[in-house]
């Protein structure tokens, strides 16, 4: 019963520290809960999605010109595989659309009719106009589920294609359940009319878009995409790689969950923190109890308790507010249930639902309560260690060998400062818990700063990680067009700061490699801004390349290796130069000059303008004038066509309508027409038609990526702002008992003429070092860390902004200053009196 | 040694204290003076109001009303930091429970004491390794933490520190409360060698041995001094008729 009471007494008199222990309980519960209920909740959501889509679990397309028969027949003799059909699409990578408000935006896209939907999967529906509806839509398009999911499209919202400089406007009039091509990675699968897909192959064809043959099939394990390129390279002699596309069910899955993996990796991470804390907080208090009460246990083990007994008596304390905190820390996580399904629900695009597993977050309550009381149970075991004399003499023992630290006697400068240092020296065991704290606490509030500080101005930080220039804007040229003459004219306008001439998608197979290499070729990687070698040079020679740094880490390939290309059976040996930390194409790209390009492949000729804008020029106006004067004019003539212009707009833009075609699909290079109607002459020319694409990189990257760098953003700033609010927690109950704890002696020095300023600065001053030492090795793991997160997740080499990080840690050790200063504020209140008389 | 110089004097002081609450009046409007030189000693009964004198007139407790002069300044308005402040260059404290501080060394006792006034550290240290061997503290203690010595070494340890600086006025609270009869001696001699050498002390006791070491004795009854008595310094006068007077002093007071 005097151990109950002596529990009991123990949780009233700490009240702050009780309700910090069941806090940092609360949050640990509360992280792991949504950790545990969320982590197979992403693959299963995938899972049941996918089955109840109906589709095939792998799709491979060749492009529809490039593809022979024997990949079929490879497929079916070699891989058995299961429910082959052989489909058609129109696969359109980066495509402008017009969204329902207005904003433009870009998408990958593949363009199937309905027939190849029902091939591919069930076309299970959701939202949908009825039939006599749909019939009645000029141009009828359905969306995948996750435009419905995520960006708010509505039954009968436009959804207005842009392509060459002309709008092709749809009309919503339905979503659908699909399991393949759901997300940003390789595009979205649309569904449009056979009448719109007949002229969309028509029209874009050869214009950075074509149509693929695919072969869509079950299997039962990874498909080995690959292996089985190689032997269809082996078979037909042709270069497949460069015009060939696995869609998978397990690279879908990956796609779409990896960022839900992050999100969760980011929890857990939160979670050990806190517990972290929670048990430096319950050491601390388990010391501060056992200090205080040293006398008592004496009386208590002189009238026959044993230590174990005692020991016991500082578990209910732990259960209680250990309990509280995870209680409290399940349910709400159960009140944060649709909160929850409704991140995972946008960052996968796909529904969820769901109720908790109560038992689940329940054991994982009963964990985090065992692990709380284990811990105690272990830290006030120490109480054996003070038999009844020792305990009556608080705890010191008959011969005290201590070494005097720093002592006064030698010590220099001011004796606030001294005495601080050696009350930092005395209590070193204490620092070290403080300092494991505050390391990882530390540690996670410099990565989730420097995250945020990566994401805060949106995708900008996650371009200048491409390892490709996304500056300029990048104008693909027709077939048969000069690009050095196109460059020199664009060169002449007075808002380009210059215009260099490139390839554009260019892949190569590289030996020994199962993924191709996808090139940047630059004249001279001189001009290339916003991209550097992480080591080495960028080639100069036409001998020499730079790779990415996941393809060196992947393929153990270093600087002063030798990379053999292959191209149409020819194969070049090249030597690396550098690496590049590189996101292009999953990090499989190669840098090359123009010259080390054309040794392999001598037939190749430039066909893209990157045009770089100088300071100030809006790209969005500029590409608009550049499709003016390259290529823009069919645009108002074929909408003017389409609605309400005259007979002749309306031939004019038939006209060049055919002229498009002509250009990108036949080689045709240069075209002049005349048509009489009457006396009238309707007459024009294949002049405007230079520019067969026009793309920014920026815009493409800012749509396929701003959700996550926005939920990155908000995530890591939450997570930051928590760890900030835990450290200071930690310090001002820290300095507040620890003000209790040396009432007798901060009376003392009172006495002796020291102010209370005087007393909470020493208390202030002794945390210093503890926090610079750990603020320093926080830094360090930090970087450590970012650059693990970055290099595993996207395969890239992490930036390291020293000067947030510098920040941070000048902050955190002011602030860490400041709240230590006024938790010892109860300094004020101690007077020498009560000393006295007590 | 003795002027008629006042070194503290306090005007209609008071000290009241909530028990329960009720107001406790333990000083009752004190009008007193405190000569430089003097040891002087106060006495009374047990809740006559002797400690709590001591703390109000050494700036250690706010009276509840009243004035105390040290000098020329007024300290009862003082804020606490500014007592502390003041309590630094002007006044040294021993204490009935020593209150030495358990996590330091003697030396370190003493030197804490001593560098929030003085900033010279060589000779510092030089002084309390003097004061410290002039206290009978041997060179091999200097090291030791405080619950390696007996209660006399430690209240002499104590002493020094409240000596250090120089104060112009020592205060004690039955310094020799806690200490066996021989390990008491030893400390009074320490304060009547420290006094001898011109410093005003102001001590409370309610030991008649302890008392024979002031050279003035203010007896306190019901938060009021009801008698004052002279003597002349310890050492100067026949000690059997010095004790008899005292005797007959404190008999008359009712003790």
């Amino acid at each position: 019963m005097k151990i109950l009471r002596l529990s009991l007494f123990n949780l009233k008199k700490n009240k702050k520290e009780a309700m910090a222990i069941a806090f940092l309980t609360l949050v640990t519960t509360l992280m792991l809960c949504i950790f545990i209920a969320n982590n197979s909740k992403s693959s299963k959501v995938f899972d049941e999605s996918f089955a109840d889509s109906g589709s095939v679990s792998e799709m491979v397309i060749f492009e529809e010109a490039e593809y022979r028969d024997v990949y079929s027949k490879i497929l079916t003799d070699e891989y058995n595989p299961q429910n082959l059909k052989e489909i058609k699409t129109l696969f359109v990578p980066s495509v402008d659309v017009i969204e329902y408000d207005g904003n433009a935006i870009s998408y990958n896209m593949l363009f199937v009719t309905e027939k190849t939907e029902r091939k591919l999967e069930n076309f299970t529906k959701r939202d949908c106009l009825d039939e006599e509806e749909i019939s009645n839509v000029a141009h009828p398009i359905w969306l995948p589920q996750c435009f419905e999911i995520n960006t708010g499209y509505k039954l009968r919202d436009k959804f207005t294609v842009l392509k060459a400089g002309k709008e092709y406007p749809f009309e919503v009039v339905g979503f659908y359940e699909t399991g393949l091509a759901a997300n940003d990675g390789y595009g979205y699968k649309v569904i449009i009319s056979d009448e719109d897909y007949e002229l969309f192959v028509q029209l874009f064809n050869g214009m950075m878009a074509s149509e693929y043959r695919g072969l869509a099939f079950d299997y039962e394990k990874d498909f080995p995409f690959n292996e089985y390129l190689e032997k269809c390279e082996e078979k037909s002699g042709e270069n497949v790689k460069n015009n060939s596309y696995l869609f998978s069910k397990s690279r879908e899955k990956n796609s779409e969950t990896q960022f839900v993996d992050i999100f969760l990796l980011l929890i857990v991470f939160i979670s050990i923190v806190t517990m972290i804390s929670a048990m430096f907080m319950i050491r601390h208090k388990i010391s501060n109890d056992i200090e205080d009460q040293m006398q008592q246990i004496g009386v208590l083990e002189a009238l026959g308790y044993k230590s174990g007994e005692i020991s016991l008596s500082y578990l209910f304390e732990y259960v209680i507010s250990g309990g509280i905190g995870a209680v409290l820390g399940v349910l709400t996580a159960i009140l944060l249930t649709p909160a929850q399904n409704g991140v995972i629900r946008s960052m996968m695009g796909r529904d969820i639902e769901g109720r908790p597993e109560i038992l689940k977050l329940i054991i994982v309550a009963i964990a985090v309560v065992i692990i709380v009381t284990l811990f105690a149970l272990i830290k006030a075991r120490s109480v054996k260690k003070y038999p009844p004399v020792i305990a009556f003499r608080k705890g010191i023992k008959t011969h005290n060998f201590r070494k005097n630290v720093l002592p006064l006697e030698k010590a220099k400068g001011n004796i606030n400062f001294r005495l601080a240092m050696k009350g930092l020296m005395q209590e070193m065991k204490g620092n070290i818990g403080i300092a494991i704290c505050i390391i990882t606490t530390g540690t996670a509030l410099l990565f989730g700063l420097m995250t945020f500080g990566f994401f805060k101005n949106g995708t900008e930080g996650l371009m200048s990680m491409m390892g490709i220039d996304v500056e300029p804007v990048v104008v693909v040229l027709a077939n048969g067009v000069d690009p050095y003459e196109t460059a020199a004219k664009i060169q002449e306008d007075p808002e380009v700061e210059k215009a260099l001439v490139s390839y554009d998608f260019k892949k190569l197979t590289v030996s020994g490699s199962d993924d191709a290499g996808s090139l940047v070729i630059y004249d001279d990687f001189k001009d290339a801004k916003q991209f550097a070698p992480f080591e080495g040079r960028f080639p100069e020679h036409d001998n020499e390349v730079a790779i990415a740094v996941k393809r060196a880490d992947y393929e153990q390939r270093a600087i002063g290796d030798s990379l053999v290309l292959e191209h149409n059976g020819i194969k070049r040996s090249y030597i690396i130069t550098g690496t590049v930390s590189s996101l292009y194409n999953g990090g499989s790209a190669i840098y090359m000059t123009s010259e080390g390009y054309r040794r392999i492949d001598i037939n190749a000729r430039p066909n893209v303008v990157n045009v770089y804008l100088k300071d100030g020029v809006d790209p969005e106006k500029y590409e608009k004038k550049l499709s003016e004067n390259y290529g823009g004019s069919a645009k108002d003539k074929v909408n003017a066509g389409a609605e309400d212009g005259t007979l002749e707009e309306k031939i004019s833009a038939k006209a060049e309508e055919k002229i498009a075609t002509l250009l990108t699909q036949y080689g045709v290079t240069s075209v002049d027409y005349a048509v009489r109607i009457g006396d009238k002459l309707i007459t024009g020319n294949s002049r405007n038609f230079v520019i067969k694409e026009i793309r920014s990189w920026r815009g493409m990257i800012k749509s396929q990526m701003e959700p996550i760098a926005d939920a990155t953003r908000a995530g890591t700033l939450g997570a930051a702002v928590l760890v900030i609010f835990i450290v200071f927690m930690i310090l001002v109950i820290i300095s507040a008992s620890s003000v209790k704890r040396q009432r007798k002696n901060l009376g003392i020095m009172k006495s002796l003429g020291y102010s209370s300023k005087d007393l909470r600065r020493q208390m202030a001053l002794k945390v210093m070092p503890v926090m610079i030492v750990s603020m320093v090795i926080a830094s360090v793991v930090a970087i450590y860390v970012n650059k693990v997160f970055w290099s595993v997740m996207f395969a890239t080499i992490a930036t390291t902004d020293i000067v947030l990080i510098i920040g941070v840690d000048i902050a955190m050790i002011v602030l860490a200053y400041i709240m230590t200063y006024i938790g010892a504020g109860k300094i004020k209140k101690i007077s020498v009196t009560e000393l006295m008389t007590e | 040694m003795k002027n008629n110089r006042s070194i503290l004097k306090t005007e209609k002081l008071c000290k009241s204290f909530s028990n329960g609450g009720r107001q406790q009046h333990v000083i009752k409007n004190l009008d007193l003076e405190i000569r430089e030189g003097d040891f002087t000693i106060i006495m009374g009964a047990s809740g006559s109001g002797k400690s709590t004198l001591l703390y109000a007139l050494s700036g250690m407790d706010k009276p509840s009303m009243g004035k105390v002069f040290f000098g020329d300044k007024e300290i009862q308005d003082f804020s606490n930091d500014e007592l502390a402040v003041f309590r630094r260059g002007n006044c040294g404290f021993v204490f009935q429970s020593i209150y030495l501080l358990e996590n330091q060394t003697v030396l370190d006792n003493v030197l804490t004491g001593a560098l929030i006034v003085q900033k010279n550290s060589q000779e510092l240290v030089k002084k309390a390794k003097e004061l410290l061997k002039k206290s009978g503290i041997k060179e091999e203690m200097w090291n030791k933490y405080p619950n390696q010595l007996s209660g006399g070494e430690a209240q002499r340890v104590g002493i020094v520190r409240a000596v250090i600086n120089d104060p112009k006025i020592l205060f004690a609270d039955e310094p020799t409360g806690q200490l066996n009869s021989a390990s008491g001696q030893d400390v009074l001699d320490i304060f009547t060698d420290v006094h001898k050498n011109g410093q005003s002390i102001v001590m409370v006791t309610h030991d008649l041995k302890t008392a024979l070491r002031g050279t003035r004795v203010l007896y306190l009854r019901d938060g009021g001094v009801v008698g004052d008595f002279d003597m002349k310094p310890y050492g100067t006068d026949n000690i059997k008729e010095r004790r008899s007077k005292l005797t007959a002093f404190l008999e008359e007071m009712g003790w």
